[in-house]
């Protein structure tokens, strides 16, 4: 059994005194168990709407998702999630937001602290134990981010843009350890991205989608050998952004004022 | 070690520079009054409204009205953050009371609320009642609004993130909403604080009723303006340390807020 389906999927944002937005019309996915699927597409094709579908936050206007043949109805600690703005507790120290999702579990503290401490060493932030949020840079604050998500051990990640707020080299090595972390806990990953290299580099799969209204254009097998010379990566990202392109240059009609969908 | 008296010497500059302009207020108070430039009787001087307050304190009287418009203060500023927090709390949980509250809320607002007065003495007498009740409704509309402002619009991400990490949807008020919206609560009660002491002071010089206001309205009758200064000197000390322990609060509990951390 599949571990998300999506099955016609249509998100409509009504306004008032306005049309109303089409977000996604019609779209089907399916994702096995431990595969990591990037999505990408033009600035308001409903990516990250897909991506809040999945996590339960918002409810569509047609179709349905099921994870592992259960209809999605709200959010819940199986779908941990990462957002592009980071979203910690900033009340709470880096320990505290790691360990936030444990003390939820009813997990004892002593434990609690043990498990948090793995994963703060692992996103290398050792030593900010006791630091608030707004002391970090946005590259550390992401990391709490990722340990936050990961000390819960949900069974699929969700990512909306992580990286999208970082500096070039920032990135570069989070992208790296991202991928050495699912390597190693094997998680079924939703990335949404709009950087097409990203994906390539992290993904099996890559959909890439049409601009608003939001459907799936195509979905390109970008499963490389672990290693892979760059130029393959680079080759491929230059295959999915020649498809992409002419959706980009559809969203950004000059006077069409688009926004990002709510 | 030779650091120790050099910080020790920046400690005693900071200090003196951050309260210069009040010595240099009460050093042209007295430098006046010294010189005979007014009738003392209009403004005693500094010394002699300390000598005066010195002699007072023997008498206890004074200690025992300062106390009371202390406890008439607190108690209103207590019950005004209890049920301020709650019912801005409520209006933000719940639709028809935001639907009641928020017109009721905006139309309080700019009441002088001391104008109730009048009706307050007649319903719960001329005693402590009547005083705490004016007080606490007049501060209780700030601690509303900052309450149901704060807790009306939190950051969606928070509470989706909380809920992907385990917690109820009904758990979030608590542990998501309120400490978001603290920064925000904790200003309305700064606010209300000295709002408190003013009103205490003036519902007890309507009303007479001991307590400093009761004090300075008596000392005004007798023509003793030394005690009116007096008076006035507590109040204002009283205020000083009331507001000053609040803000010390506050930064006990938002030690984890950016505004906390900028240096002044």
């Amino acid at each position: 059994m599949p571990h998300i389906e999506i099955v016609g999927i249509t998100k409509v944002y009504e306004q008032p005194a306005a049309p109303p937005i089409v977000a996604l019309d019609g779209v089907d996915l399916t994702v096995e168990h431990d595969q990591f699927v990037s999505l990408v597409g033009p600035s308001g094709c409903g990516k990250s709407t897909l991506l809040h579908l999945v996590g339960g936050f918002i409810s569509p206007s047609t179709g349905e998702i099921r994870i592992d043949g259960r209809p999605v109805t709200g959010p819940g600690p199986d779908r941990g999630i990462v957002f592009q703005n980071f979203a910690l507790f900033p009340w709470l120290t880096v320990r505290g937001n790691v360990e936030y999702g444990l003390a939820e579990k009813g997990i004892p503290r002593r434990e609690r602290r043990k498990v948090a401490q793995h994963f703060i060493d692992m996103v290398k932030l050792t030593g900010f134990e006791e630091v608030y949020p707004h002391r970090l840079s946005g590259g550390m604050q992401q990391r709490v981010a990722l340990a936050r998500m990961l000390a819960c051990d949900p069974q699929i990640l969700l990512m909306d843009e992580p990286f999208g707020a970082l500096d070039a080299q920032t990135r570069l090595i989070l992208q790296e350890e991202l991928k050495e972390i699912w390597r190693q806990a094997r998680k079924t990953v939703l990335f949404v991205t709009h950087d097409v290299r990203e994906a390539v580099f992290l993904s099996q799969r890559v959909v890439v989608m049409t601009a608003r209204p939001g459907r799936i254009k195509e979905i390109v097998d970008t499963d490389l050998p672990a290693d892979a010379p760059r130029l393959a990566v680079d080759a491929l990202a230059e295959d999915i952004w020649a498809t992409l392109r002419e959706e980009v240059l559809k969203a950004v009609v000059p006077g069409d004022r688009r926004e990002q969908a709510p | 070690m030779h650091a120790t008296p050099v910080l020790r010497r920046a400690l005693g500059l900071g200090v003196l520079k951050r309260w210069a302009s009040v010595i240099a207020l009460f050093a042209l108070w007295e430098g006046v009054c010294r010189a005979r430039l007014v009738d003392p009787f209009l403004l005693p001087a500094l010394s002699e409204v300390l000598r005066r307050g010195a002699g007072e304190l023997w008498s206890g009287e004074l200690v025992a009205f300062t106390a009371l418009t202390l406890y008439r203060t607190l108690a209103a500023f207590v019950l005004a953050g209890a049920i301020g927090i709650a019912i801005g709390v409520s209006m933000s949980l719940s639709a028809p009371l935001r639907w009641f509250g928020e017109p009721v809320v905006s139309f309080a607002f700019p009441i002088p609320k001391i104008a109730l007065m009048p009706i307050f003495v007649l319903w719960f007498g001329v005693f402590d009642l009547s005083k705490i009740v004016m007080t606490t409704v007049a501060a209780v509309v700030t601690v509303i609004s900052a309450t149901h402002l704060g807790t009306r619009h939190i950051d969606k991400y928070l509470l989706w993130s909380a809920q992907s990490l385990g917690t109820h949807r009904r758990a979030l008020f608590w542990k998501i909403v309120i400490p978001a919206a603290l920064p925000a609560i904790l200003t309305g009660l700064q606010i209300a604080l000295p709002m408190c002491l003013i009103v205490s002071i003036v519902t007890e010089m309507i009303t007479g009723g001991r307590g400093l206001g009761g004090y300075m309205i008596y000392a005004s009758r007798f023509a003793e303006s030394d005690k009116v200064f007096l008076g006035i000197f507590l109040t204002a000390l009283i205020g000083y340390v009331l507001t000053e322990g609040l803000a010390m609060a506050r930064r006990r509990l938002l030690a984890w807020h950016p505004e906390e951390t900028v240096m002044v």
